[in-house]
């Protein structure tokens, strides 16, 4: 029987300073993982948590982590060359096949930007398999801001507004996410699908906001984060009612979504 | 594989409860004794007819006792009807070529209903020798005092030959679903019977033996068993409980005298078998290591129904909610599960409420006194320990009362959301502090926390345990940054109260997660009680709908 809570050792390649708190690791991977999938890290002797899959190549996938705690603390005093454990693939992932053919739009505030990262990349790669592509990212402020080079490549096929909560830069819009929903054609669009990621409180809203302007429930896809140990169903951390996110999420369909009551 | 004696008695009985429906008509006490009946679900045809027998129940009026009097006149006696419009319930209808009465196969069951010098009983003198009612009743009769293959071949010859065609009838003559429902129910359970039969018949199966052990031959007995067995049982640990007083939880018994058999555990049988903290691996340097266990042995569990039916639940979650747990699985297959018999309800105890008092799922069951230990063994491994010993008859009985009684709401998942929302809630922000008592104490809850542990400050070496958690913790749902998911006593008391007696049965069917152990009550320092907690729930959400 497989072991499912032993992690095995991926030696990292490249990590990529995005900002004071947080940074991309790229760490040495074969296998398949699908678009919002995460990975149990872990450093022994410091701990384990859930990171999402922020990106991935031939050979490597990449995790855009935040400093904030003892494990993520650990993590940002690794070096290239170093090895990060890890278990997974897990959770499940944003329905892409639904997504083909129509209309998408992203909205993601911070580190949550990360899990509908690769997400957004396979529609830059892949653009005959999508329609247009609007993406809304929100960041604290300007020292804040993720992924800079990727959102400046995205602005040459998608319509993109990034924005700053409360302060102003060149390239940015000011404002919440949620002033900016106002500005997506979603008139326009014969069929399409609204990816939201971020903070509890941003997500609530930003689905408020969208279903405010028409947007019927089923067409939104939302991203928990909960406290998880396990990932795997065991632990009981993650678990809402008779959902246990590890398993059936953290990606859920907003008519789910709302009714995963806390 | 050994049946239990409970098992054979239970056969018998539910013989002679069919023989009753069919010998005449239906009374109200037959209709309230059915409706606390609990029969097999083995096949559909038992799970169907159950299911539509409780429908009816369910919904009967005031006269459903003259409905079915009409009901068995018009299907069983053909009252009113044109000639052949009716299911007569005697194998000679069915298996002479003109459907006639006293043919060949009446002939036959009166010369084996002779042959063990039985009569038609007081009262039946109306009935034909065979008589459905008449038949079932002797075939239950042979289950306790015949020989397998007698059984056998009269279920064969002389009741599944026919009854299917009869079954037909019913269910096309029928007026009311009650005598479908309790003819499917027949069928369903002679069909189980067959396998059981054949089982039994080719060896397979056998029945279980028991035996008395006087307390002191139980050493040496114990001693061999050791061997190849750990053994765990309900322990006395003196002054290690709350408040300086003994603590009673499983532990490995040195003697038959250590089993605490008076009084409830503090703590559950769990711990034996998903411990407190567990080592899942080891780091050395950049390597990560399997645990393994220190013990090979395998382990023998002593425990009260409760905590065996509490089992399978712990099962849901380690082996089939996403992947299985190997270290939960490698001790799970080593586990040989034997009753440890309730003489008495203790205090709190609400297991009949949550229909876990009987656990039938054992390898062996004990029940201890001041003078002896009687012992039903089921798993034939375990035949050569006792087979000195005097073989008496005993099986285990259980409790069927208790002093206190859960109501569980009916909930439906619409109802979540108003659920949550209730003040109901509020009334343990105050109280609760949020120990995980009611958790640690709780035989079903499985929750638990990773954590990493080094050996020393500058070591390379360390290890990552795992150890138990519980949802009634403040942090319990805590992630980094200080967020939590639910922020209050009260909501986290609805997290437990509505995983224990409705979500965990959402997920896995079957069956409520609490097993009506009432350790959480008993445990808890703030005399918070979670069966008034459930009850109170119930109550509230019976008067809002009423
Ligand atoms: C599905 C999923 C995907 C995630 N993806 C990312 C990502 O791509 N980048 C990123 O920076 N963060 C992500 N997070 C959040 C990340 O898991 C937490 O920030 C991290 O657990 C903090 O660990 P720590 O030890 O540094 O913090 P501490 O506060 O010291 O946490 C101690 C322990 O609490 C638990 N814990 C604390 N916060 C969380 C949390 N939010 N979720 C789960 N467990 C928690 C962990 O078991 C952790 O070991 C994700 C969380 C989830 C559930
Ligand atoms: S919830 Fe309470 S009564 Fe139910 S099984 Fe757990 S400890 Fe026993
Ligand atoms: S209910 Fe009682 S035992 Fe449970 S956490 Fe609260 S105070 Fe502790
Ligand atoms: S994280 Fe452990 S059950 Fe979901």
């Amino acid at each position: 029987m497989e072991n499912i809570m032993l992690p095995s050792p991926h030696k990292i390649l490249s990590i990529v300073k995005e900002t004071r708190a947080e940074y991309t690791f790229r760490v040495a991977y074969e296998g398949e993982t699908k678009h919002g999938q995460f990975f149990q890290l872990s450093i022994p002797k410091v701990g384990e948590a859930p990171i999402s899959v922020s990106g991935k190549g031939e050979g490597y996938i990449e995790f855009t982590i935040r400093k904030i705690g003892r494990l993520t603390q650990g993590i940002f005093g690794l070096q290239p060359g170093d090895m990060l454990f890890m278990r997974g693939p897990y959770g499940n992932a944003f329905p892409i096949e639904r997504f083909k053919g129509k209309d998408l739009v992203v909205i993601c505030g911070g580190t949550g930007m990360a899990p509908v990262k690769t997400l957004l990349n396979h529609f830059y790669d892949h653009p005959e398999e999508g329609r247009s592509v609007h993406l809304i990212c929100g960041f604290k402020d300007i020292d804040c801001v993720l992924f800079t080079e990727e959102i400046e490549k995205f602005r040459g096929k998608f319509h993109v507004i990034p924005t700053l909560d409360n302060s102003s830069a060149p390239g940015f819009e000011t404002g919440m996410v949620t002033v900016h929903i106002g500005n997506i054609p979603f008139d326009q669009f014969e069929d399409y699908n609204v990816v939201i990621v971020g903070p509890p409180v941003m997500m609530r809203f930003a689905a408020l906001e969208c279903v405010k302007r028409g947007v019927p429930e089923e067409k939104i896809w939302v991203s928990f984060e909960r406290r998880m140990s396990c990932a795997v169903g065991k632990c009981g951390h993650c678990k809402i009612n008779e959902t246990y996110v590890c398993l059936e999420g953290p990606v859920f369909n907003y008519s789910r979504a709302k009714d995963l009551l806390d | 594989m050994m049946i239990s004696k409970a098992e054979f008695r239970g056969r018998a009985e539910l013989y002679r409860l069919l023989s009753r429906l069919y010998e005449r008509e239906a009374d109200q006490a037959l209709l309230d004794s059915l409706q606390s009946l609990s029969l097999p679900e083995d096949n559909d045809d038992l799970k169907q007819g159950a299911a539509a027998l409780r429908e009816y129940l369910a919904s009967a009026g005031p006269d459903a006792v003259e409905e079915l009097a009409v009901d068995y006149a018009a299907v069983f006696l053909a009252a009113g009807s044109a000639e052949g419009a009716a299911a007569l319930p005697c194998e000679s209808v069915y298996t002479s070529p003109r459907r006639i009465f006293m043919q060949e196969a009446w002939e036959q069951v009166c010369r084996l209903y002779a042959g063990k010098g039985l009569g038609k009983a007081e009262g039946r003198a109306d009935l034909m020798e065979d008589h459905l009612a008449l038949e079932l009743a002797f075939l239950g009769w042979l289950v306790e005092n015949g020989a397998v293959s007698e059984q056998k071949s009269f279920l064969e010859d002389h009741l599944l030959n026919w009854l299917p065609a009869f079954a037909a009838d019913v269910e096309k003559y029928g007026r009311t679903p009650f005598y479908k429902a309790v003819t499917r129910i027949a069928l369903g359970f002679l069909e189980l019977e067959r396998g059981l039969l054949e089982g039994l018949d080719s060896g397979e199966l056998s029945m279980a033996r028991s035996f008395s052990v006087r307390n002191d031959r139980f050493a040496p007995i114990l001693a061999r068993l050791r061997e190849k067995y750990r053994v765990f049982a309900p322990k006395r640990f003196p002054k290690r409980g709350l408040k300086g007083a003994d603590l009673i939880r499983y532990g490995e018994i040195d003697a038959l005298t250590d089993i605490v058999y008076k009084e409830k555990s503090h703590l559950s049988a769990k711990e034996v078998f998903y411990p407190v903290s567990q080592t899942l691996f080891r780091f050395t340097g950049e390597e990560c290591t399997q645990e393994e266990p220190a013990d090979e042995r395998e382990i023998i569990l002593l425990a009260r129904p409760c905590d065996l039916n509490a089992v399978r639940r712990l099962d849901a979650i380690f082996l089939r909610n996403g992947q299985p747990d190997l270290y939960y699985a490698r001790m799970r297959e080593r586990l040989h599960l034997f009753l440890l018999e309730c003489r008495e309800t203790f205090d709190n105890c609400f297991c009949v409420s949550m229909g876990s008092n009987i656990a039938l799922d054992y390898e062996a069951a004990v029940r201890i006194d001041d003078i002896c230990a009687l012992i039903e063994v089921k798993n034939e491994a375990f035949l050569p320990y006792f087979e000195d010993e005097v073989p008496i008859d005993f099986a285990p009985e259980f409790v069927s009362e208790n002093r206190r009684a859960a109501r569980i709401p009916d909930i439906r998942r619409e109802q979540l959301a108003e659920i949550t929302a209730l003040d109901y809630w509020k009334q343990f922000d105050d109280r609760c502090i949020g120990c995980g008592g009611c958790n640690t104490a709780c035989p079903t809850c499985s929750c638990f926390d990773t954590v990493d542990v080094i050996y020393h400050e500058t070591s390379r070496d360390g290890e990552r345990r795992r150890v138990w958690s519980g949802c009634m913790l403040e942090d319990f749902t805590r992630t980094a940054g200080g967020a939590l998911a639910r922020k209050t006593p009260g909501a986290n008391m609805r997290f437990k109260v509505l995983h224990k007696i409705f979500d965990f049965k959402l997920r896995f069917g079957e069956e409520h997660m609490c097993v009506g152990c009432g350790r959480c009550v008993d445990r808890c320092p703030k005399e918070i009680d979670y069966l008034d907690a459930v009850n109170g729930l119930s109550d509230l959400l019976a008067g809002k709908e009423g």
